[in-house]
């Protein structure tokens, strides 16, 4: 019996086999890790960066594709919804801007929360962090509103509070997104940032007069531009092409940022090079078309391509230029730019009624008509103008994913709309809260948009 | 009352005769106890009759007794062997041979770490044995338990060769961690499923695949709890223990050449519509849209003038051939078994071929009476030609049954049309036959199974065991395409001018298995324990390249790429430190019963549930033992069996249950982002299981039958529970909710006729009922693939079972307007995915087998047949082929003809309009009853007599031929019943996504042994 339990013992020590239960992750850090220190300070940064980026194609998709500028002639169905003016619920594209919105806002959570008790870091980057994390929190929850009305506010990273969660009354949200601009809205953020991928001074600035203009705040939204403009940070460029096929041109204000190595492509959920070129699987409307190769747009023509071999069937041959391929470098998303800029001041211009002479709405339209080489804007009243300036975003702003929200907020989009599809059902001024939501939160139970 | 009475008379009588025998004159009789063969018989009982006073053989077959008179017959049994009796007389060595009863259930088999006769089971286990399989052209050992082996479902999931296999013990017990059965060879966990890192399509590799079948001497299927649960955390799921074969001692060396070739066919091709049909269709559908299909280019006389059947396109008559040579022999002291195997088999697909070459070489030696060291060693290599499939666009066989009609794979001048060409189909289907041809996808593995054990007999009732093993295996993916397919050219954004890949993927699990074994007899009652540890260490290493822009075609290998843009180099490794005890007695082989322990730490579990115990008990009562029991009647054995006891999994992948942030970039800057939910509390999956067996056996062994049933609760679920993306995160890893399992197994093997002519019949059939008892909160979880208009294909709900199916209900077509009508589930007046019910599941009510063995003289004769009984089959391929005129990209199914076209129709196939997604929403109009009984295999064989054999030294000649998959009854309308897409997958088990069907193998061989 000894024997056996000499045995026994050898067998059991010749292994020190306790290492076998503790093996480390190699490429994980653990939560209590990622923020604990002022170096991984700027990598949670871009952590957040990189939340903020996924929102940049589904609300292209949004806004473009919600409304009359895109045709789906590909397999994904999600796409054909849009397409047809069948949206379900169930779309994918609708999951994928929530997830990224609150993504975002997650992030910015986790360092609003964390950052004051991280030691050694500097005053100036703990508040151009704050200031940050602020404006791309504030940021999310403005494409939120406005793509599917009411929606939840977190503002922890608590899982229990997060995922059980009401959606808060439209002035809650609004306030929320003013009280996250007005805290960003500070020196500690730089007037010039490396480059247009991160936050500067003046895309705060921008944000605040986008928000001006939806909410019919004139007067406000024509000070912030005009302040924008007038600080000469950014110039128009001078041929419009570069705006389309590079990255950072000078009017770039805040744009999201890919490289080369880093191409949305790559992204789980279909880039827009990817939908655009790569496969295809959606291509500019016959509608938008023909406005692009309109004697108005000019030079604008350049946001989309033509190539005969692809036309047949459904295929009017005609592709999206802007993001290019995987191999171009002009993959960015286009956040705020000046021309976007030139385009507010000119609608708070005309809604103030200042449409002719020096300083007026015309003046705005002309200059970017100039720029794009085509012939001046004309305009009688009030009304003509908004007609010019809703075609001039058309035109300067085709494929950045405006035209849905601003046909939905100048109340255009029925008539519009209506005529572009028989499909249309005013439903579709809001985009569905996305059935996962529904399915999982219990307090979003019986809380969805009308018509879904 | 009176069996208990019987029992106590017995034990007394048991207790009182003995004190008779110390009156008489004593004295030794020594002797040796063999086999016909002259081998010794260890353990063999040897009493004087009508006593209680005996021994067994030692190791060597030796005894030693005591009797008291020349009068005494001494009793010489064995189970499996016909008992002897032997006057003393005045005899002091008394040799005895006992002659093999064929009827007995007497093989020993393994079970988990020591050995049990099989007569004598009391778990559920169930045994295929190497005869049972002999015939069976398969790649993979897996595939041998098919239909063999009741409660056990195996699923090939398509056609392609060292394809993925799906086999389930006992139902799913699992929603997200695996449900793959533990496969132990010769003691070693092995590593199951796909190896390979790159998708293709669903069409997974099999790690199995990489093994030598015909090297396999029995599995033997671990079932219930007293069974599996000495393996404790992995053993939920069932455990395969596979024997590799070992050499005999003292048998002369034998030298066996197997030969096979064969061809193979896709078994059934799915009809679709020409180029003329589908041109009608096509302008229809247009013209319902409100649009000129002449305006569209779809134009009768021009756009059908080319008809091309893209199946048969990219289908061929494929070959198989394999090659086998195997020794065995040995002497006393040293046994030895080796074989070295090729084998080649190419798919039905162009360009897809399997070839493996594996050896191996077994080992035993006796160094004294008490020491002996063995090995197993097995080496093999494969080379894996792949194809795209299934769920891919660019897939060959998908892309053959979408692709439209009109379009041609070759041009004028016999090339293969590529991108550059103007009749280039392009997105979304390509030119198939060019997505087979062109790319170079080569998956080779090199596998090393290798283990080295030592065996020391410290007294007459304890034994020491040592073993070391490792499971090594090295994946090296090799992978080109060009500029002329849909990646490396079509799609700018992916290749744009050749697309390169290359990883590999190193995969070694180190295991240490140390026992100690006790066996003693006291009189009637047999005592056999084990204790031991075990100590396992899983490494997986990978890492990839990737690189584009290459500068012709004529370059394919990364070096020469413009861009090497992606690439990664990752390590993970887990371990497992075990301890188990095992504890089994019976009386006189009439009452048994059993207590077997396990404790598992793992490292994927947080520090607070690190470690968990797995404890079992059962008990085995064989009545026909019983004095009470009528003698000399035709029941020759009756055992009930009962067991109880608990099981774990830990299949969830690493590091689940920490809080963690992984790397991520953005405008080229990197950083990094949250990835996952910190669950300290992550546990074990535990199932509760309790089986209740008879064993019964009728006409000496001619008939012998086995029931069990059995009712198994799993709990703890291991869960990525969807959690709404207000958290920041998609899902939460957690313990969930609770599945149970309830069936009943039958099987039953008979022996109808004997003699010249023989005729034996095996069958098993099972059922099993799963459902979801509860989740965490009462919300449904989706899974699946993604369906239109009705969230997901998929939904795992309490009270239905894993594997049901989500969508809307189709309650037909409207005769007067042809749109589809659905139900208006929640009547809020409008069809959304809220409208959404449960239409089917993939759940069988009863699968099974049924194998008939014929022989006359020296021809025998075998036909396997298989089934599957009351599932239902999602033909998901169908959104695609039976689209409505959704798009027109693809190719439609024959009952595109029974569309409705003009009031008044009445079909269920809705109005075809082009861009109309509503009446291709996802509903139960896409499922279909996927009941089908297959006639899985039929061989023909022919032992040459040996008159004529003899003239070449050889002992046996057998030239036999093989066909599998001959035929299957099923209404199923799409290619193969027996498909799924999603490889292994528990929730959407049951989807047809393209899947290339089975294909039929017809081959002969030939077998020497010398």
């Amino acid at each position: 019996m000894a024997r056996v339990a000499l045995i026994l013992c050898f067998l059991m020590v010749g292994f020190g086999c306790n290492d076998f239960l503790e093996p480390q992750p190699v490429a994980l850090l653990i939560d209590d890790l990622a923020l604990n220190e002022a170096r991984d300070v700027p990598s949670v940064e871009i952590g957040l960066y990189s939340a903020f980026r996924s929102i940049g194609a589904p609300k292209v998709i949004a806004g473009d594709m919600t409304a009359d500028m895109l045709t789906h002639i590909g397999t994904f169905n999600q796409y054909r919804e849009f397409s047809n003016k069948q949206i379900t619920s169930a779309n994918g594209s609708a999951n994928a801007l929530w997830g990224s919105i609150y993504r975002t806002i997650y992030v910015a959570n986790f360092i609003l929360e964390r950052l004051p008790d991280v030691p050694g870091v500097t005053e100036t980057e703990r508040n151009e962090v704050t200031a940050t994390a602020r404006f791309l929190r504030g940021y999310a929850y403005f494409v939120g509103l406005y793509t599917f009305g009411e929606i939840p506010i977190t503002t922890t990273t608590d899982l229990e509070s997060n995922r059980n969660v009401p959606r808060a009354s439209r002035e809650e949200v609004l306030q929320f997104i003013r009280d996250d601009y007005f805290a960003a809205t500070t020196d500690a953020l730089p007037d010039d940032p490396v480059n247009a991928g991160f936050v500067s001074r003046y895309a705060v600035l921008a944000a605040r007069a986008r928000l001006g203009l939806y909410e019919q705040n004139w007067a406000e939204a024509e000070a912030l531009a005009t302040e924008i403009i007038a600080s000469e940070q950014y110039e128009l460029e001078e041929d419009y092409a570069d705006i389309v096929l590079s990255d950072f041109s000078s009017e770039a204000i805040l744009e999201a940022g890919y490289t080369v190595n880093d191409d949305p492509g790559t992204d789980a959920n279909f880039g827009l090079n990817d939908l655009f070129r790569g496969r295809r699987e959606i291509i500019p409307s016959n509608e938008t078309v023909i406005a692009l190769n309109s004697d108005e747009a000019g030079d604008r023509f350049v946001n989309i391509s033509f190539n005969l071999s692809a036309l047949g069937g459904a295929d009017n041959g005609w592709s999206v230029a802007k993001y290019g391929t995987a191999d171009e470098d002009n993959n960015n998303i286009i956040i705020f730019r000046l021309g976007e800029i030139y385009l507010i001041r000119a609608e708070a211009r005309a809604q103030l009624n200042r449409l002719f002479g020096a300083n007026s709405a015309l003046e705005d339209v002309n200059v970017l008509r100039t720029r794009a080489n085509a012939p001046l804007a004309v305009a009688n009243s009030t009304e003509q103008m908004l007609r010019v300036i809703e075609r001039e975003r058309l035109y300067e702003l085709a494929y950045e994913g405006h035209r849905w929200y601003d046909l939905v907020r100048t109340g255009r989009a029925s008539v519009v709309m209506n005529a572009f599809s028989p499909n249309w059902s005013n439903n579709f001024e809001r985009w569905p809260i996305p059935l996962r939501e529904i399915q999982n939160n219990p307090s979003l139970q019986g809380a969805q948009n009308p018509g879904y | 009352m009176k069996h208990i009475l019987l029992i106590v008379v017995s034990v007394l009588t048991v207790s009182i005769l003995p004190s008779a025998g110390l009156l008489a004159q004593s004295r030794i009789i020594t002797g040796r106890v063999t086999d016909a063969d002259e081998f010794a018989l260890p353990g063999v009982n040897v009493y004087i009759k009508g006593t209680t006073e005996g021994t067994i053989t030692d190791l060597e077959g030796i005894y030693r007794v005591e009797v008291n008179s020349p009068d005494d017959i001494l009793v010489f049994s064995y189970i499996g062997y016909l008992a002897k009796e032997f006057s003393v007389g005045t005899q002091s060595t008394i040799d005895i041979v006992l002659d093999e009863d064929a009827r007995q259930l007497n093989e020993v088999i393994v079970t988990g770490y020591s050995y049990v006769k099989k007569r004598d089971v009391i778990g559920a286990i169930t045994s295929v044995s190497a005869e049972d399989i002999k015939d069976l052209p398969m790649i993979s050992l897996d595939q041998a338990l098919q239909g063999k082996a009741a409660g056990v479902q195996v699923t090939q999931s398509s056609g392609t060769p060292g394809g993925g296999i799906t086999v389930r013990i006992r139902g799913n017990t699992s929603i997200s961690a695996s449900n793959r059965p533990l496969f132990i060879i010769d003691g070693i966990p092995v590593e199951d499923g796909a190896l390979a890192l790159r998708s293709f399509g669903g069409q997974n590799d099999n790690a199995l695949s990489t093994l030598n079948p015909n090297d396999i001497e029995s599995f033997q299927v671990l079932k219930d709890a007293s069974a599996k649960a000495i393996y404790g955390s992995r053993a939920a799921n069932g455990v395969v223990l596979i024997t590799t074969k070992r050499g005999s001692k003292g048998a002369k060396t034998s030298v066996t050449f197997d030969v096979q070739r064969g061809v193979i066919d896709l078994a059934n091709k799915l009809e679709l519509l020409n180029s003329e049909e589908l041109v009608e269709l096509q302008r229809e559908a247009i013209t319902n849209s409100g649009a000129n299909p002449d305006e569209a280019g779809i134009i009768k006389g021009v756009t059908d003038a080319v008809n091309t059947d893209w199946i048969d396109r990219v289908t061929r008559q494929a070959i198989m051939e394999q090659y086998q040579m195997s020794l065995s022999g040995g002497d006393e002291k040293t046994r030895f078994y080796s074989s070295f195997n090729y084998r080649g088999e190419e798919g039905v697909i162009l360009n897809n071929q399997f070839l493996r070459f594996s050896g191996s070489l077994n080992l035993d030696h006796q160094v004294s009476d008490k020491l002996k060291f063995g090995n197993n060693l097995t080496i093999s290599k494969t080379r894996n030609d792949r194809i795209k499939g299934d769920n891919f666009l660019d897939g060959v066989y998908s892309g053959a049954v979408k692709s439209l009609p009109f379009y041609f794979p070759f041009d004028e001048n016999g090339r293969i049309i590529g991108p550059d060409n103007s009749n280039y189909a392009g997105f979304p289907n390509f030119n198939p036959v060019g997505q087979a041809v062109l790319p170079r996808f080569q998956t080779n593995t090199l596998k090393v199974l290798a283990g080295v054990h030592g065996e020391y007999q410290l007294n007459e009732h304890f034994r020491a065991r040592a073993k070391v093993s490792i499971d090594y295996n090295d994946v090296a993916e090799d992978q080109f395409e060009p500029s002329s397919t849909a990646i490396g050219g079509f799609l700018a954004s992916v290749g744009g001018q050749g697309y390169g890949v290359n990883s590999t993927g190193t995969y070694a699990t180190f295991i240490n298995t140390n026992t100690i074994t006790y066996n003693q007899t006291f009189g009637d009652h047999v005592i056999n324990a084990t204790a031991g540890t075990e100590f396992l260490q899983r490494t997986e290493n990978t890492n990839f390249v990737q690189g584009r822009l290459f500068p012709s075609d004529d370059f394919t290998y990364i070096t020469s790429a413009g861009i090497v843009d992606a690439g990664s180099s990752f390590s993970i490794s887990s371990g497992l430190n075990s301890y188990f005890v095992e504890a089994r007695y019976d009386y006189k082989e009439k009452y048994f019963a059993s207590v077997t322990t396990r404790y598992d730490g793992s490292s994927r579990f947080g520090e607070n549930n690190r470690f968990g115990l797995f404890p079992s008990v059962s008990a085995g009562y064989r009545i026909v033992n019983e004095d009470f029991f009528p003698k000399n009647t035709i029941i020759d054995d009756l055992k009930l069996r009962g067991s109880y006891g608990l099981t774990g999994n830990e299949r969830i992948g690493d590091f689940a249950f920490l809080g963690t942030f992984a790397s991520t970039t953005y405008n080229g800057v990197t950083g990094t982002a949250p990835a996952n939910l910190e669950n300290p509390d992550l546990q074990w999956e535990v199932t509760r299981e309790a089986n209740v067996g008879i064993d019964l056996s009728l006409f000496s062994g001619r008939l012998q039958t086995t029931v069990d049933g059995y009712s198994n609760l799993t709990s703890k679920l291991l869960f990525a529970q969807p959690i709404p993306l207000t958290t920041g995160f998609g899902s939460l890893q957690g313990n969930i909710g609770e599945v149970s399992n309830l069936g009943i197994e039958f099987s039953l093997s008979s022996i109808n006729f004997d003699g010249d002519f023989k005729w034996s019949t095996n069958l098993n059939i099972a059922r099993n009922e799963n459902l979801v008892k509860s989740l965490a909160d009462t919300l449904p979880l989706f899974r699946g693939y993604t369906a239109n208009g009705a969230g997901n294909t998929n939904i795992v709900k309490v009270g239905y079972p894993l594997g049901t199916f989500w969508g809307l209900n189709f309650l037909g077509v409207d005769p007067a307007t042809g749109e589809a009508i659905y139900e208006d589930v929640n009547g809020d007046g409008q069809i959304s995915p809220d409208d959404g019910m449960v239409i089917g599941t993939a759940q069988p009510a009863f699968v099974g087998g049924i194998t008939n063995n014929l022989s006359y003289k020296g021809f025998d004769l075998s036909v396997f047949l298989q089934f599957s009984y009351g599932n239902d089959l999602l033909n998901f391929s169908n959104t695609a082929l039976l689209n409505a005129g959704e798009d027109i990209n693809n190719n439609q199914v024959r009952k595109a003809l029974d569309r409705w076209q003009e009031p008044g129709d009445i079909t269920d196939v809705p109005r075809y309009e082009l861009g109309n997604t509503r009446n291709n929403w996802h509903s139960n109009r896409f499922l279909e009853d996927g009941s089908f009984l297959r006639v899985k295999n039929i061989s023909l064989g022919y032992n040459v007599p040996l008159r004529y054999v003899e003239r070449f030294k050889a002992q046996g000649v057998r030239i036999y031929g093989s066909a599998t998959n001959v035929f299957t009854w099923t209404n199923y309308s799409g290619n193969d019943p027996e498909v799924s897409t999603l490889d292994g997958s528990t929730t959407a088990q049951g989807i047809d996504f393209f899947t290339l069907p089975q294909v039929k193998t017809m081959m002969i061989g030939i077998n020497v042994k010398f």
